[in-house]
């Protein structure tokens, strides 16, 4: 067996292939701001939306850690979190990202020191109106 | 008169004697075991507040934490499992009740929930042992058939939180506080913990010294890197790869069981979208399960396609693997251009050594859960052990007998399983009935292994 050729085959095809996170995003989507197991408080951002940006699809976020700069790609995914008010949680779009709003991200493989970047996931939390 | 009543008395205090002899006082649990301890009665008891299914709904400790055509028929028509049947708002697109009662199928929609009636998928629950050694992998933790089934970090601590969601919900709506509530922090920490501490604890090391020709063969075919080649993705009979350059932890491979024909849940004329593994939109690739709790755990893969051990080690030898990316890879590989190619007597000898580690695997658990009673301060736990125990032990018959192997051995677990029955049976003799049992079963896998 030719172990060199077989790694490049298969490991190259798969294993490789599914590296990185391996997270369940279609639940996810059910679960409200600040409560995702093992990321929320550890590994995302929650704040609210300073500013948007169009053009750039990008989103300035003030959390209480500092500033971050979400950039909206095609990957991904908006949903809003309407659990507060008893109903279910919604697919969203850029432009349910209003100022104002509080919102978590959850940062595409997030680096140490970086304030910004792709974002993985985006929940905006929808609220009763005042 | 009185001489009777003082031979009852001295009869009275002989029989508590006895009785209190047996009684050890057991040392008080250590954190960890408390914590495994409210972790067992949050996988058993809690519903969060849903429609009613527990963790042990699907993973029912009595039925080697995995739910099969046969176990699910004896259940009552009540049981949560089948609330799709009689829960109005979880009639449509929840489950599918005509495939979970034939074939044990689950509908999932790991590609997302914004069209139930088109986009799901239908898996078997896999088992819930030896995660402690198939979770962990280079590339982060490995959750369900796809690797990818839990939400949150992806880690098995999360596992419940999408659990709950996708499986304990009292509408489609799915609603956090109304349709059910999430696991908290501390709850997720102790099912983990119950979890990881079932089953296995640490791969083997195989060769072993088997005793039984048909299963000694089969263990070299298994290992065999130019023949079985088994051993590449399950090393040590487990769920890691390694293909000469280091441990590849638990990884994802497509190996083709979505080209199987005729797989029987599509049979039945019933829409059965092809599953497209991990990720979203999937990859195709599904991970690698352990084959030390196989035989006794089946059907066999994602999908529930094929029923027996045998059939499961045959699928490498046909066309679905062989023209696989995995399958191609090892044709690629291999000096012959041959992916797997194995004969009927070879398949059936690797099916033989699966049978009989998963039995000592059965004898090793069965030994433990009867030491265990010994030490049980509460009866409820004692008689948890020995029922447990009982099941083990008729796998282990059920398993041997199936492949027609080491009736020597079938022999002595059968004076296993009625000693340890008399043992739960009993008030006074537990203690020596569980020492016959333990004797027995010691018997039984000297006839397996050195």
């Amino acid at each position: 067996m030719n172990v060199r050729t077989f790694l490049v085959g298969v490991v190259g095809m798969s294993a490789l292939v599914a590296a990185g996170a391996s997270a369940q995003e279609m639940t996810e989507r059910f679960i409200p701001i600040g409560q995702s197991p093992g990321l929320s408080g550890k590994h995302t951002v929650i704040g609210k939306i300073q500013a948007v940006n169009a053009r750039d699809q990008t989103v300035a976020i003030v959390a209480p850690a500092g500033a971050w700069n979400a950039k909206v790609t095609d990957r991904t995914k908006i949903w809003l979190d309407r659990s507060s008010l008893r109903q279910p949680n919604l697919k969203g779009t850029f432009a349910d990202l209003r100022p104002g709003a509080t919102v978590e991200v959850k940062p595409e493989g997030r680096q140490a020191g970086a304030s910004g970047g792709p974002a993985e996931w985006i929940k905006v939390q929808v609220s009763a109106s005042p | 008169m009185y001489k009777r009543a003082a031979m009852i008395g001295v009869l009275v205090i002989s029989l508590a004697g006895i009785g209190l002899s047996g009684c050890k006082m057991a040392p008080p649990p250590d954190r960890q075991s408390q914590l495994i301890a409210k972790g067992r009665d949050l996988f058993f008891n809690e519903t969060f507040a849903g429609n009613g299914r527990t963790c042990g709904t699907c993973h029912p400790a009595e039925n080697n934490f995995t739910i099969d055509a046969a176990f699910i028929a004896t259940l009552p028509k009540d049981n949560p499992l089948f609330v799709a049947e009689f829960n109005p708002a979880l009639k449509e697109n929840f489950e599918n009740p005509a495939l979970m009662r034939e074939f044990g199928l689950i509908q999932e929609n790991l590609d997302g929930f914004d069209d139930l009636k088109n986009k799901f998928v239908m898996r078997g629950v896999p088992h819930v042992l030896a995660l402690r050694t198939s979770v962990q992998s280079p590339a982060g933790p490995r959750t369900g058939w796809s690797g990818d089934g839990a939400p949150g970090d992806g880690s098995l601590r999360s596992f419940a939180t999408g659990a709950v969601i996708q499986h304990f919900t009292k509408t489609l709506n799915r609603v956090p506080g109304v349709d059910f509530r999430l696991p908290t922090d501390e709850e997720l920490d102790a099912m983990e913990a119950f979890q990881l501490s079932l089953g296995r604890q640490q791969d083997l090391v195989l060769p072993l010294r088997l005793k039984g020709t048909v299963p000694k063969r089969g263990q070299a075919i298994f290992l065999d890197n130019k023949l079985g080649k088994c051993n590449l993705c399950h090393v040590n009979a487990g769920a890691t790869a390694n293909f000469g350059g280091g441990s590849l932890g638990n990884a994802n491979f497509n190996t083709g069981v979505e080209d199987l024909p005729d797989q029987p849940a599509r049979l039945t004329g019933k829409a059965v979208p092809r599953d497209d593994g991990f990720r979203s939109p999937g990859d195709r690739t599904f991970n690698v399960p352990p084959l030390v709790e196989a035989a006794d755990s089946g059907p066999f893969f994602h999908n529930n396609a094929i029923e027996t051990i045998e059939g499961a080690v045959a699928f490498y030898d046909g066309d679905s693997f062989n023209n696989s990316p995995a399958g191609a890879a090892l044709k690629k590989a291999d000096p012959r251009g041959v992916g797997i190619e194995l004969d009927g007597t070879q398949i059936v000898a690797i099916a033989g050594f699966l049978r009989v580690i998963n039995t000592l695997e059965n004898i090793r658990q069965s030994i433990e859960l009867l030491e265990a009673s010994r030490a049980a301060a509460a009866s409820e736990e004692k008689r948890r052990n020995l029922d447990r125990a009982i099941r083990e032990t008729q796998d282990s018959i059920r398993v041997l007998e199936g492949g027609g192997l080491h009736p020597d051995a079938v022999a002595h677990l059968q004076e296993a399983r009625r000693q340890t029955e008399k043992a739960a049976r009993s008030v006074f003799f537990s203690r020596k009935h569980t020492g016959e049992a333990i004797r027995e079963q010691k018997a039984a896998r000297a006839f397996l292994a050195e």
